[in-house]
């Protein structure tokens, strides 16, 4: 009777009792044996539909030290906010977490649920989008050449230098974005795998490689639109370049058109792909008269392409000087995709812009929870001097 | 770097926390300030079939009520992975970079589930009897 009576006194009854406290009935909220600061401790509010990836043990923080955190599931990225409360938030444990020894003192035949820590606030999810800017950045770094291609084959054995080289583990350790945006973000960058790193081609490699093929179509009587995969890559490789590389160039300039019966697939050369790699290539020497620049880009172009001016959406400036017209390459791809920092490049650039010259540069941003016209109002000054005038944005 | 978020408890059966919050801030008198564990807060009573609840604290008594959180919460323990010298070794020889990856040792574990907390959001009431008044004694199942 009196082990019973022992046992009954200040019992821990944790959180369950606290949830299931029945009719007409008490429980003691004392400190727990180990009350404290529990620092190591964190509140995490997450959404209904979120739980069921974090229970799977799907879900990852990532970040370096100086960044904020985020939180990314398989397929989203979500930045961590810490919300404090003025209320004194009192966190009880169940009973079974967190040894209890109740040998100290006793307050009766008493039920205790005991508060491990008083919670400062909590964390919560805010869905943004993936920080891939630093992606292209960090592929950038090193981008493979005609020189590095060339070495491969001789120095077998030798030691590699690996710097700026990335692997798919160190990008994650590095790129603010879920395994898929992250994929995504790789194939919008065009990179490839080699030998285990994330790689970008550099221009005069992919110029190299396009020519060859376009070259190698000419002598084959190969059409664009129906490239054989394997024919293509024999062909390539019989001149000089790794299969993996050949493979990746029609994916750089093409489109898969057909999966192939037996094997190779069918290619069909991206014709809009094509021609703006040569305009940019006509373009690297600076602005030119538009005139100038058409005649020439003209000639580059392959036979059998059209290349036309609206081709080159989000890829040129045009300005007037005088009466002529002179464009210059100003090519989305080398835009942030912060919508801040965007608009800030967008107006160094030029102060005022026309709705159509704008839109291009602008309507790939995605902001959740913000509508294009939305970010404009945001990052933009509307002006209409008259009702049927072109409206110009300017900075805020 | 990169860290894990781990559950033990696996199926989504995570173990349920509560929570019990009030306004302000709850102070032990001076000559408890240094001893408080295992200190008595107050008296957590649900008088009737009703979800109200009393919360005794001291001579103040305050109303409230259990209710479901909007969206739960999870608590989550950081735990420190015991890294092999070796490892760390390696990790420090190459410079800055590689205090991230050394770091990314480093894991949370959700190791409970809240869902409901017992609000207390008005002023507390004095209790003008002193002591706390009687209440039902503890069940014992």
């Amino acid at each position: 009777m009196e082990v019973e009576q022992q046992n009954q006194n200040n019992r821990e009854g944790g959180a369950q009792v606290v949830l299931c406290l029945q009719p007409s009935s008490s429980i003691s909220i004392a400190y727990h044996p180990s009350f404290g600061p529990h620092d190591d401790l964190m509140l995490l509010e997450v959404d209904e539909k979120l739980l069921s990836d974090i229970l799977d043990q799907k879900v990852t923080l990532r970040g370096q030290p100086n960044e904020d955190a985020v939180l990314c599931t398989p397929s989203k990225t979500y930045v961590v906010k810490f919300v404090g409360t003025s209320n004194s938030v009192l966190l009880i444990p169940p009973s079974d977490q967190f040894a209890y020894d109740c040998d100290e003192k006793d307050s009766g035949e008493m039920e205790v649920a005991s508060v491990i820590k008083v919670a400062p606030g909590c964390m919560e999810l805010v869905e943004v989008a993936p920080r891939l800017d630093k992606l292209k950045f960090l592929l950038s770094e090193n981008l493979y050449s005609f020189y590095e291609a060339s070495q491969m084959d001789v120095s077998e054995g030798v030691e590699k230098c690996d710097v700026g080289l990335y692997r798919w583990e160190d990008l994650v350790h590095r790129i603010q974005a879920s395994d898929m945006e992250l994929r995504s973000g790789l194939e919008a960058l065009f990179a490839v795998e080699i030998n285990g790193y994330w790689r970008i081609l550099d221009e005069d490699y992919k110029d190299g490689i396009l020519n060859m093929l376009l070259h190698n179509s000419v002598l084959n009587d190969w059409s664009f639109d129906a490239l054989g995969e394997d024919e293509v890559v024999a062909v390539l490789v019989a001149d000089g370049f790794p299969g993996q590389i050949a493979r990746h160039c029609l994916q750089i300039y093409g489109s898969k058109a057909d999966e192939g019966i037996g094997g190779s697939c069918i290619w069909r050369l991206d014709e809009r792909r094509v021609c703006v790699h040569f305009a940019k290539r006509i373009l690297r020497g600076g602005k030119m008269r538009l005139e100038n620049f058409m005649e020439e880009w003209m000639k580059k172009a392959p036979e059998g392409m059209r290349a036309t001016f609206d081709m080159l959406e989000g890829e040129v400036l045009s300005e007037k000087i005088g009466i002529e017209t002179w464009i210059y390459a100003f090519s989305i791809s080398t835009l942030p995709s912060t919508p801040t920092e965007r608009f800030s490049i967008l107006f160094k650039e030029r102060t005022k812009w026309e709705w159509k010259d704008l839109d291009p540069f602008v309507r790939d941003l995605e902001v959740p929870g913000l509508s294009s016209e939305g970010l404009l109002l945001k990052y933009t000054r509307r002006t209409q001097p008259t009702m049927d005038a072109e409206p110009i944005f300017t900075a805020r | 770097m990169q860290i894990k978020v781990k559950c033990g408890c696996g199926e989504g059966k995570c173990e349920e926390w509560a929570i019990v919050e009030l306004q302000g801030v709850v102070e032990a008198q001076p000559s408890f300030q240094d001893r408080l564990h295992n200190l008595q807060i107050g008296l957590l009573c649900r008088p009737s079939s009703q979800e109200t609840c009393t919360f005794t604290v001291g001579y103040h008594e305050l109303t409230g009520t259990k209710v479901p959180l909007k969206k739960p919460m999870l608590v989550l323990k950081k735990v420190k992975k015991e890294v092999l010298d070796e490892e760390v070794k390696e990790a420090t020889e190459d410079k800055e970079e590689d205090i991230g990856i050394a770091n990314s040792r480093a894991e949370l574990e959700v190791i409970g589930i809240i869902r409901h907390k017992i609000l207390f959001k008005t002023r507390p009431k004095a209790l003008i009897s002193s002591g706390p008044q009687p209440v039902a004694k503890g069940k014992s199942q």
